[in-house]
């Protein structure tokens, strides 16, 4: 054997033997299917970072109304202007000067200025991009920490542009219950109630004269406790989700599903002082603005006691309400922007059905091969074989996901991948009809043939990678079957057919079968 | 094997022909979609929702879509997928008013999905899930788990596993019957037949893309597609000359706008699928046309003092052979797909199988009479000199 070809059969080897130990052994661990084989839900959701800068306006109000106070400044009041925007109200004159100097000192994230006798703040737009930023990336990890409470393998969440996100859960069959889970946004707080339950925000404040106090807000029990009317209850919460220590699944004494909690010290030393003052009046707990349950308190909890949280809970609700609680609050509300769930059997419908078509492809297309070149024929099957070899290994060592177009990817590119065996074999037959010696055709059939191929896989590699850039899941897995194929093909149609022409055809020659 | 025996076709003697053909295709396919009847977008560019359901039992589109014209969604298309009778896939579209929030014509297009299934379920399975059953054929994985761990503790995983793969194999569980076979306990069985009811349907899929990724995803699908026609002519006339690359910006332009033609014809969606096989045939196309400028290229040092339509027609002679081969196994291929690649990758079989044929086509009859009459207009020193 010639040296080179010797260098030639080792490299073509060493390819084969990458090829398969990057994908043997063929199956789920190291093909990765995408979502539309394997079943899973496809989720894109928007974080709604308005909320973020509400929340902090809404802070910055509280704390500048306690400043003012605390300084001795007169205002009328604080009002909120919009999102990002307040306006202290009714400020004298003579004291602008000093509460500028206060805003100056104090105020460093808002931009302001006087207008007569009002004071205009407005967040910057730095902190206003921080903050939304912020926001998303929070929600995030929040939404990653759910999944992970919940038990999903694999899962990819991940943020796309500068409010999205994008979820992936392969393999879950129960869209809507991760749905929900996902997005509550899981506030849960303990607050004391005034007046409550009334059939009607009327008769609920027939006894403070048809308002709602300054420190109090109306709040609606949760339809789904059972748990229905309204309740006057206070502004602020004695304890929250924040102070939890531990949080559990449990049953109650009818051994109804229930979820027990402990407080952390500072929590638990809060919630200790409030139920010993307020035995014998209901404590509400509510999440997202929803009253769960409002029971009496009977005696004072101590700080180490904790307490149980009962509302007609399914085993599920129960399960999922622990997982927000672990997991934490979304940092602001979120919306679905595009929701697909595929079923596992349609996944596995798809994949028998991608198998059946690629297999009928692939013997139709060798058949043809062999009965229309003949021997040659069998050299176009075997580089044909190794493409998609080296394909599965490729896709192996890259993890990228196999979808159902990419399926469609490779069978169109064993289609392609003849093309090249095409052109070469078609020009050695030219160049044996004009007479010349088979080992002298063989070369000239390939080095004529090499700019063409070259050109034509190139420019469906361009088409490929502009779909990759621009495209999505199932489309992307399409763009790298297809690049990966074609730039094999550039291999094994050009390098493996012609070393196996030097490996067979024998230099004396006088024919070859084509 | 010789496919042909020296071919001498005088393919560009009906160039005219063949212009005029293709642009009346062409203009119809336009004024199609532009006045007549559009290009009809998918759920992938935000238009309604796609449900894909089997039924426990055999059933027809007309069944299913008079069951749908009980909630007004009559006008749903309804499609019968599959070989089993019992498998539809039905496209929901209703008016949602653009003046609602993004967020509530998303969940228009949900709750039109959870309309389509409440329709499709009709009655069935209303008294079983009062009584407090549970649906085998909706239910997921753990709660079931959850639900047989309690009759069975520590066998409760295991059993689940085995009916929730049995019904992913098969797509519904049709019978209790059925069950017999996948290695249950008998008091499994049973207990399953006692707490268990098998609904009427399975939902296989539901996909909603609500306006915003829809619009997002349309951008892409434009960006994508330019960005590629681009990259295609700057390599091509660097390539080759600038005429070539002109040729095949025509070739290209009339590849896209053919496909597109026969696609608002046949009724068909644009998906996006469909946007990658577009790409595809244009490049398959492209690849085609290579191939004989190529050859062209070569022949015009061969074939000194011989005009250039001649060149071009030995050319295509010359490549015939090729040509019709390597169409031929796409072909092979594309059709394998067509025919046994399932429901959900039938559209873009079909376009691949357009678009085989069609890259041919333009290769022949546009790209090389750009290239004529761009000599002829142009360069006519140049062309007479030769």
């Amino acid at each position: 054997m010639k040296k080179n070809l010797q260098w030639k059969v080792i490299l073509a080897l060493a390819v084969i033997a990458g090829a398969i130990i990057f994908a043997y052994p063929f199956n789920d661990t190291k093909i990765r299917r995408g979502l539309d084989l394997k079943g899973g839900i496809h989720l894109v959701l928007q974080v709604i970072t308005d909320d973020s800068i509400n929340m902090e306006t809404d802070q910055e109000i509280a704390r500048l109304e306690e400043l003012l106070k605390k300084n001795s400044i007169t205002f009328q009041k604080v009002t909120k202007e919009g999102i990002g925007r307040i306006a202290v109200q009714g400020v004298l004159a003579d004291e602008e000067g000093k509460t500028r100097d206060l805003f100056e000192e104090y105020t460093r994230d808002w931009d302001y200025g006087f207008t007569g006798d009002r004071a205009n703040l407005t967040l910057k737009p730095l902190v206003v991009q921080l903050l939304r930023d912020q926001s998303v990336s929070q929600a995030k990890e929040t939404i990653d920490n759910r999944i992970n409470q919940f038990g999903v393998a694999e899962p990819l969440i991940q943020r796309q542009g500068s409010d999205k996100i994008i979820v992936e859960l392969p393999g879950v069959d129960n869209p809507d219950r991760v749905k929900e889970l996902i997005k509550v946004t899981a506030v849960l707080e303990w607050k004391l109630v005034k007046a409550g339950p009334a059939a009607d925000e009327a008769t609920l404040l027939q006894a403070t004269n048809g308002q709602i106090p300054d420190d109090a807000e109306v709040l609606k029990g949760d339809p789904k406790r059972a748990q229905g009317g309204f309740y006057l209850v206070d502004k602020v919460a004695v304890v929250t989700g924040k102070d939890l220590r531990t949080i559990r699944r449990t049953q109650d004494e009818w051994n109804n599903p229930a979820v027990s909690f402990t407080l952390n010290a500072d929590g638990g030393a809060r919630f200790e002082q409030v139920t010993g003052a307020n035995i014998g009046k209901q404590i509400a707990i509510i999440l997202d603005k929803k009253i769960q349950s409002a029971p009496v308190v009977e005696d004072r909890i101590l700080r180490t006691q904790g307490g149980v949280i009962r509302g007609r809970f399914t085993p599920e609700e129960a399960d999922d309400l622990v997982v927000v609680l672990k997991a934490g609050a979304l940092p602001a509300g979120i919306k679905y922007l595009e929701e697909r769930t595929i079923g596992p059997a349609l996944g596995a419908d798809s994949i028998r059905q991608g198998l059946v078509a690629g297999l009928v492809a692939i013997v139709a297309v060798m058949t043809f091969m062999v009965v229309f070149y003949k021997l040659s024929g069998f050299n176009a099957v075997a580089a044909l074989l190794l493409n998609v070899l080296i394909l599965f290994g490729a896709l192996a060592y890259f993890k990228a996901a196999l979808t159902l177009p990419g399926i469609a990817g490779i069978i169109l590119a064993i289609g392609m991948a003849v093309d090249a065996n095409v052109l070469i074999f078609e020009r050695i037959k030219e160049e044996l009809a004009l007479g010349k010696g088979v080992l002298s055709s063989i070369s000239q059939g390939f080095s004529r043939a090499f700019t063409a191929i070259f050109d034509s896989n190139i420019t469906t590699i361009i088409a490929a990678i502009f779909l990759f850039q621009f495209g999505t899941g199932p489309i992307r897995g399409y763009a790298v079957t297809l690049t990966i194929s074609l730039c094999a093909n550039l291999f094994t149609a050009v390098f493996i057919s012609h070393l196996l022409f030097d490996l067979t055809v024998k230099k004396t020659a006088k024919r070859m079968s084509i | 094997m010789q496919l042909f025996k020296t071919p001498n076709i005088k393919f560009l003697k009906y160039k005219y022909i063949a212009l005029a053909v293709t642009a009346v295709i062409v203009l119809a396919g336009v004024l199609n979609i532009t006045v007549f009847k559009g290009l009809k977008l998918g759920v992938d560019f935000g238009e309604g929702t796609l449900l894909r359901v089997m039924m426990k039992s055999p059933s027809t589109e007309g069944q299913i879509r008079d069951l749908l014209q009980t909630v007004g969604l009559g006008k749903s298309q309804v499609q019968k997928t599959g070989n089993t009778g019992r498998e539809f896939q039905i496209r929901a579209m209703e008016a949602v008013s653009t003046k609602a929030s993004e967020q509530d014509q998303l969940e228009a297009h949900e709750a039109l999905a959870d309309k389509v299934i409440a329709a499709l379920r009709g009655d069935d399975g209303r008294a079983e899930l009062s009584r407090g059953l549970v649906d085998l054929n909706a239910v997921d994985e753990r709660t079931l788990s959850g639900l047989l761990e309690g009759a069975f503790p520590g066998s409760g995983p295991d059993a689940a596993q085995k009916v929730i793969a049995y019904r992913n194999q098969n797509g519904i569980i049709a019978d209790f019957q059925d069950l017999a076979g996948i290695g249950l306990k008998p008091e499994a069985q049973a207990f399953l037949k006692d707490k268990t009811f098998l609904g009427k349907l399975t939902i296989m899929s539901r996909e909603t893309v609500g306006p915003q990724v829809g619009a997002d995803l349309r951008r892409k699908a434009v960006q994508a597609t330019i960005w590629s026609l681009i990259g295609m002519l700057i390599y091509i006339a660097l390539r080759f000359k600038l005429e070539y690359g002109v040729a095949a910006i025509f070739t290209l332009a009339q590849d896209v706008l053919i496909t597109m033609s026969l696609y608002s014809f046949t009724n068909r969606e644009i998906n996006l699928p469909i946007i990658a096989g577009i790409l595809t045939i244009v490049g398959f196309s492209t690849n085609d046309t290579i191939v004989i400028f190529d050859r062209v290229r070569e022949n015009q040092k061969l074939m000194r003092g011989k005009g250039l339509e001649e060149v071009m027609n030995t050319s295509l002679n010359q490549c015939l052979g090729r040509t019709v081969i390597t169409s031929g196994t796409v072909f092979l291929t594309v059709g394998a797909l067509f025919l046994f690649g399932g429901e959900v990758i039938n559209d873009f079989a079909f376009l691949m199988l357009i678009g085989t044929i069609e890259g041919v086509y333009s290769t022949i009859y546009l790209s090389c009479p750009v290239v004529l009459f761009w000599q002829k207009w142009f360069k006519p020193k140049n062309a007479r000199r030769r």
